[in-house]
């Protein structure tokens, strides 16, 4: 993760972008700022307009309302943008009859570079998403993994200042997903490119990701570095895990303890309890302590615990349920 | 722009892509149909100047309808191999992509010309509708070629799916063909201007004018500047469909079916 540094330039500004599909509103005014060699994490629950927000800001869609600039050009030259941004989307189809070095090649040309010099471009690019061994192969018979990694190679052919990355992790197996995230980080911090990952998967945008926008029906409902949005978020629940025949003595131990408010089975976690506690109790450092020793002198065996809302899926949980406090 | 995006399409179209099918479909079918003409001894009694026409009218017909099929393929089969995206992010402006597949869409006609003149030759056995389905033939199939192509484009770039593009291509192309087929070629005198209802249809549809043109040239023999009437409609008729396609669709390009709303941009 690169630190915050306030001197970058901003390469993409978004303001009060908006769509709208008939009477459905898509987008309800998108704005925020992308600095070179950040890595932003784009969230959202399906639908929320994570898609159309990068349809819109790749000019293949135009807003409503609203506009953007790319490295200062504005969007109302998106041949312009479209030289200065990458793309991988969520779905992307190659041809069968090109070799990854022909892919390359010509998509190397359609950005003005001549045959032999996209061909050379091609080459560095296959070698630095790891695939040169397969430079010459059909691209048909690539795995996903490698797909996706021309992919993003494509992405990289005219040396972008935005790459936009739509779940690029989506099917890899976790080496795969390891790998990719290290090549969207070294993208960023090599090429000072600023990138926009959109992903389902939290934990990555937690782990690679310098700032975060979550998006929740068409609004960002936050947006700042990923320690700031976690910061947003109620600090004042905590999940422990007992033996499943222990299940209903701990509820009874913990519902007694004074600053404990409610005690109730975590949803979707079997074997989970989640307590939260009064708001004041919040703030007093020891809380979590006493909690776990009331467990302790009942000699219910604790198997795990932790803090609810110390991760980005729990702050994502709770703003887009319309939790934010 | 437009020769790398026209190089690729020919590439894809001509390595076991649709056009490279179709072609050795069509060499089949026009092998038999020219074997039918020489050989059965029933299609033997129609004049040989009958028989050059039906098989000209073979191979410019079904050639358009090749032109047609690969242009209906052109946008929407991208779009529904997903990679129609990669294509539009680029900065190569919609109308340059359009302008590469149209060209590309169009290769099939010489390709077929140059399969179907032997057979031209071998049926005519000398006569002088040769010299006649020689001039014509290519004249009209090089004008409406394009215009072909042009109208698959045309449905291709508005729907989403390629199913619905070829369905919708082959009703027009039946729409326009089967009229043609069926109005007043028992006619054996020489007109230079549309005389009733049927010839006005005939003239005002594409395959009929150029049907009409293909007779009387071919079986009728009639003089070059006789047929000017029959030329003006395969003559605007593209340049109609190309119009449309480069002034108001193709700059329209965009990744769902439809066309996007236009309107003024300093690019």
């Amino acid at each position: 993760m690169t630190h915050s540094d306030t001197t970058r330039t901003e390469v993409l500004v978004a303001e009060g972008l908006r769509k709208a599909y008939g009477p459905r509103h898509a987008l309800r005014g998108l704005s925020f700022t992308l600095k070179a060699g950040r890595l932003l994490g784009f969230l959202g629950p399906n639908g929320a307009g994570k898609t159309t927000s990068i349809r819109i800001l790749t000019t293949i869609m135009e807003p409503d309302e609203g506009r953007f600039s790319v490295d200062g050009v504005s969007n109302e030259y998106p041949e312009q943008i479209r030289r200065r941004i990458g793309v991988l989307p969520e779905s992307f189809g190659l041809p069968k009859q090109m070799t990854g070095i022909e892919y390359l090649t010509y998509f190397g040309q359609l950005y003005g570079r001549t045959a032999s010099d996209a061909r050379s471009l091609g080459m560095e690019l296959l070698e630095e998403v790891g695939l040169k061994q397969r430079a010459r192969s059909l691209v048909s018979t690539y795995s996903h993994g490698m797909r996706q990694r021309i992919g993003i190679a494509r992405a990289l052919v005219n040396d972008p200042v935005v790459v936009f990355l739509d779940e690029p992790t989506i099917g890899l197996d976790p080496r795969g997903q390891q790998e990719l995230l290290s090549l969207v980080q070294q993208i960023a911090q090599d090429r000072s490119a600023g990138v926009i990952l959109c992903s389902h998967l939290l934990s990555e945008v937690e782990s690679v990701c310098d700032d975060v926008v979550i998006l929740s029906s068409g609004e960002i409902v936050a947006s700042g570095t990923v320690s700031d949005v976690i910061g947003k978020t109620e600090q004042n629940v905590m999940r422990i895990r007992v033996p499943f025949e222990s299940l209903e003595e701990a509820q009874r131990e913990l519902a007694a303890i004074p600053s404990v408010r409610r005690v109730a089975p975590a949803s979707a976690m079997q074997g989970w309890i989640r307590v939260e506690l009064d708001e004041a109790a919040a703030d007093d450092a020891h809380v979590n302590n006493r909690v776990l020793e009331t467990l302790l002198r009942a000699e219910i065996p604790i198997l795990s615990f932790e803090p609810e809302g110390g991760r980005l899926q729990d702050v994502f949980l709770q703003l887009t349920a319309g939790g934010i406090k | 722009m437009w020769r790398i995006v026209f190089w690729r399409e020919l590439r894809d179209q001509w390595l076991g892509g649709k056009a490279l099918v179709m072609i050795l479909i069509y060499t089949i079918l026009l092998g038999i149909y020219a074997y039918l003409f020489a050989s059965n001894s029933e299609l033997q009694l129609l004049p040989v100047k009958q028989m050059v026409l039906e098989i000209v009218k073979a191979a410019v017909f079904v050639g358009l309808f090749i032109c047609l099929i690969v242009g209906a393929d052109s946008v929407s089969g991208e779009r529904e191999r997903a990679t129609l995206e990669g294509l539009l992010l680029t900065p190569t402006s919609r109308r340059q992509i359009v302008a590469g597949k149209f060209l590309s869409a169009i290769s099939p006609w010489p390709v077929a010309l140059a399969v179907a003149i032997p057979y031209w030759v071998v049926l005519s056995k000398g006569d002088v509708a040769l010299g006649h389905a020689l001039v014509w033939g290519p004249i009209l199939g090089t004008l409406l070629a394009p215009a072909f192509a042009g109208i698959g484009m045309l449905v291709s770039v508005w729907c989403n799916t390629n199913k619905t593009s070829m369905l919708v291509s082959i009703g027009v192309y039946l729409l326009l063909i089967l009229p043609s087929q069926y109005s007043g070629l028992a006619t054996t005198t020489v007109t230079t201007q549309a005389t009733d209802l049927s010839d006005l249809f005939q003239l005002l549809n594409p395959l009929g004018a150029a049907n009409r043109l293909l007779h009387d040239s071919i079986v009728l023999s009639v003089p070059e500047d006789h047929l000017w009437l029959w030329i003006t409609t395969p003559l605007l008729f593209p340049l109609l469909v190309l119009g449309v396609l480069f002034a108001y669709v193709g700059p329209g390009l965009q990744l769902e079916g439809g066309v996007r709303r236009l309107r003024a941009r300093p690019v």
